[in-house]
């Protein structure tokens, strides 16, 4: 698994080059990748690329030359203080907000979303905090909202609840999430029950980009752990994972990829969460002397 | 049930089949307001204006009819339309400018009933005797055609539950035909012959009762069967995740109160036709009084919840009956208006409580 992880950390730390060259933060990975930077095995270009991403509510600065890639089959935990910019940042990933400068590249080339639908179109699903389930539903129907698969006209307009129901089998067993009874009411289910439905929702139509706003803030913590093993089932699938996360201890160390900290808007630091320690994340989260300069 | 027994004890009439055939005549008229309603009320909002689009669809139609001599059935066509319209017209409105439905149906309920005199002659009334409208809700159906009738409704129903369970066994998913089936086919096959049989001891199935047991087939299908339907239910639980979800919620919300207006009109209608026609107060007089009142208090008694996303439209069968049940058998008990008023409301403030507390019940702290 390590290795594994240094090998991602490698590819995710190179597509500077590839997508925009942006110095600033090249220098930094430079610095922070040490000694193993010569040895590249393989190289995946990122499939979403931020550059120099810039966003003021009025005269509220929130994000200030921020750039961030993600690549496929890596967790990225994105992890930073209250007001840090966290989901401003996956918002403009999400298509909800547009950014006031910057560039948003996709598969390499250079894209404007112009909305939600646009974004997911295009293979970028965002699950939100508050889920956005419907608590009347089941999950069927919850994971098929706004999608439903329908028979021809003279099946007179119905919903193929059975063709929708086994399709949803098909994705929740592919996850390890068959668990998850289909027919119950969402309202019905535990908290960790809803998130993976939430999550299994995004997938359904097979993504490229997933973004996770704060999936475990109200999760106890075994389940917390359940959508720990169910995100990096995501990148093992080889989507490309953002996860917003406090839990840097529990969650994001145990279940990333790469750490990612905003602090007041801009890039603060990035570590590899095979080599970070809690204390150097939180550090740096808060603006700590010692983890700039270990950071560059 | 407890009702049916508690008036059969207290009056001989109450269960005699012509009496039971009044019962379900008179509730036909609030049950098909109600049916329309229900679509409101599922995506959480309220139309006060029923009760006036009824009565304004039906003098629309009585006066096509009766000054411009156009054919029933088109006459019947526009008053239906000119619901559908009004009600598209105040959707908009909520939905434009996010107005609380309350206010706007309020509104528009007031406007209609403006309208309403103004159209009438000087009469202040327009007789529908002999024109031929009147056929509508007094012909009855009886042998041959009635069994038919009774027939095609259970097959179709039949037809649907087999299709869907067919699809889950070939997609493997579980399935059973006791379940899927033969026990759901078998319950309304035999409400519907029971009815049948009933009725046809008397003069048949009367038309009013046929019409509106196809309507609320046809709208049992559309709120469970199609995209339309699980999309109230969507809007009416989590509007925001609907629309996240890629729902035109403005859309569906729209469209409920498009059927709602159109059903109001159809229940004026069939309304005039009964007590052979229209006046000052149709559709329940200025404000909607009794008729909407007992429209909305059939669909909460009925189950559908007044905070939106429960509840099912078959509901407004029940409702509309229990709600003619007390009226009926409180009136065969010799019992004073002022005592059937006060014994509806209480009726209703216990069905809004009990409302109340299953949304309490099933999501608390919310």
């Amino acid at each position: 698994m390590g290795a594994d992880l240094q090998g991602r950390r490698r590819r995710a730390n190179l597509q500077g080059q590839h997508v925009g060259f942006n110095k600033k933060s090249f220098c930094r990975r430079l610095f922070q990748q040490g000694a193993g930077f010569s040895i590249i095995d393989r190289m995946s270009l990122p499939i979403l690329s931020l550059k120099g991403i810039y966003k003021s509510f009025g005269g509220v600065k929130a994000l200030v030359d921020v750039s961030l890639d993600l690549v496929p089959g890596e967790v990225v935990a994105l992890v930073g203080d209250n007001g840090a910019g966290k989901s401003t940042l996956v918002k403009i990933m999400a298509g909800v907000l547009r950014p006031d400068q910057g560039k948003y590249f996709f598969e390499g080339s250079e894209s404007v979303v112009h909305g939600p639908a646009e974004a997911s179109a295009m293979g970028v699903q965002t699950v939100y905090q508050d889920l956005a389930l419907c608590n009347n539903l089941d999950a069927v129907q919850n994971l098929f909202l706004g999608r439903e698969v329908t028979g021809p006209w003279w099946n007179g307009f119905r919903i193929s609840r059975a063709e929708c129901e086994k399709r949803a089998k098909g994705v929740l067993k592919r996850m390890r999430l068959d668990s998850i009874s289909l027919n119950r009411h969402v309202g019905a289910m535990s908290g960790g029950q809803r998130q993976n439905i939430a999550i299994a929702r995004s997938i359904l139509w097979e993504p490229k980009v997933v973004l996770l706003d704060e999936p475990t803030a109200a999760l106890s913590h075994a389940a917390a752990e359940q959508v720990g093993i169910l995100v990096r089932e995501l990148a093992g699938h080889g989507m490309a994972v953002l996860v917003i996360s406090h839990d840097i201890h529990n969650f994001v160390l145990e279940n990333s990829d790469r750490i990612e900290v905003l602090r007041l808007g801009r890039n603060q630091a990035s570590f590899s969460s095979s080599e970070a320690t809690g204390e150097q994340v939180v550090n740096s989260m808060v603006g700590g002397q010692k983890s700039r300069n270990l950071s560059g | 049930m407890t009702l049916v027994l508690f008036f059969a004890t207290q009056s001989d009439v109450f269960l005699t089949s012509r009496n039971l055939n009044n019962l379900l005549i008179q509730s036909t008229v609030t049950g098909i307001i109600a049916l329309g309603l229900v679509f409101v009320l599922l995506v959480g909002e309220i139309d006060l204006s029923v009760a006036a689009i009824s009565g304004v669809a039906s003098v629309l139609m009585a006066m096509l009819v009766v000054d411009s001599e156009l054919p029933i059935p088109l006459a019947i066509a526009v008053g239906v339309a000119a619901g559908v319209a009004i009600g598209a017209v105040s959707g908009r409105w909520i939905t434009l400018l996010g107005v609380p439905s309350f206010v706007v149906t309020l509104g528009v309920g007031l406007v209609l009933n403006g309208v309403q005199l103004i159209i009438l002659p000087n009469t202040g009334r327009y007789n529908l005797l002999n024109t031929g409208v009147e056929k509508l809700a007094s012909t009855n159906v009886s042998g041959f055609t009635a069994w038919l009738l009774v027939m095609a409704g259970i097959a179709l129903f039949a037809l649907a539950r087999a299709t869907s369970t067919r699809a889950r066994f070939r997609a493997g998913l579980p399935a059973s035909m006791a379940g899927g089936v033969v026990v759901p086919v078998a319950v309304v096959a035999a409400l519907l012959i029971a009815t049948l049989m009933f009725l046809e001891n008397l003069r048949g199935l009367p038309m009013p009762v046929i019409l509106f047991i196809s309507l609320l087939g046809v709208m049992s299908y559309i709120s469970s069967e199609t995209r339309f339907g699980l999309y109230l239910y969507a809007i009416g639980n989590n509007a925001e995740a609907a629309r996240r979800a890629g729902i035109k919620v403005e859309r569906i919300k729209i469209m409920a109160f498009a059927i709602a207006g159109g059903m109001a009109a159809f229940g004026g209608i069939l309304s005039a036709s009964r007590i052979l026609g229209v006046s000052v107060s149709s559709g329940g007089g200025v404000g909607g009084g009794a008729l909407l009142l007992e429209s909305i208090a059939a669909a909460v008694i009925g189950g559908v919840s007044l905070f939106g996303g429960r509840g099912h439209v078959v509901g407004a069968l029940f409702g509309a009956l229990i709600i003619a049940t007390v009226s009926n058998g409180l009136n065969l008990m010799g019992v004073a208006n002022e005592a059937r008023l006060i014994v509806t409301g209480l009726l209703l403030v216990i069905a809004v409580s009990i409302d109340r507390g299953i949304e309490r019940i099933a999501a608390p702290g919310r």
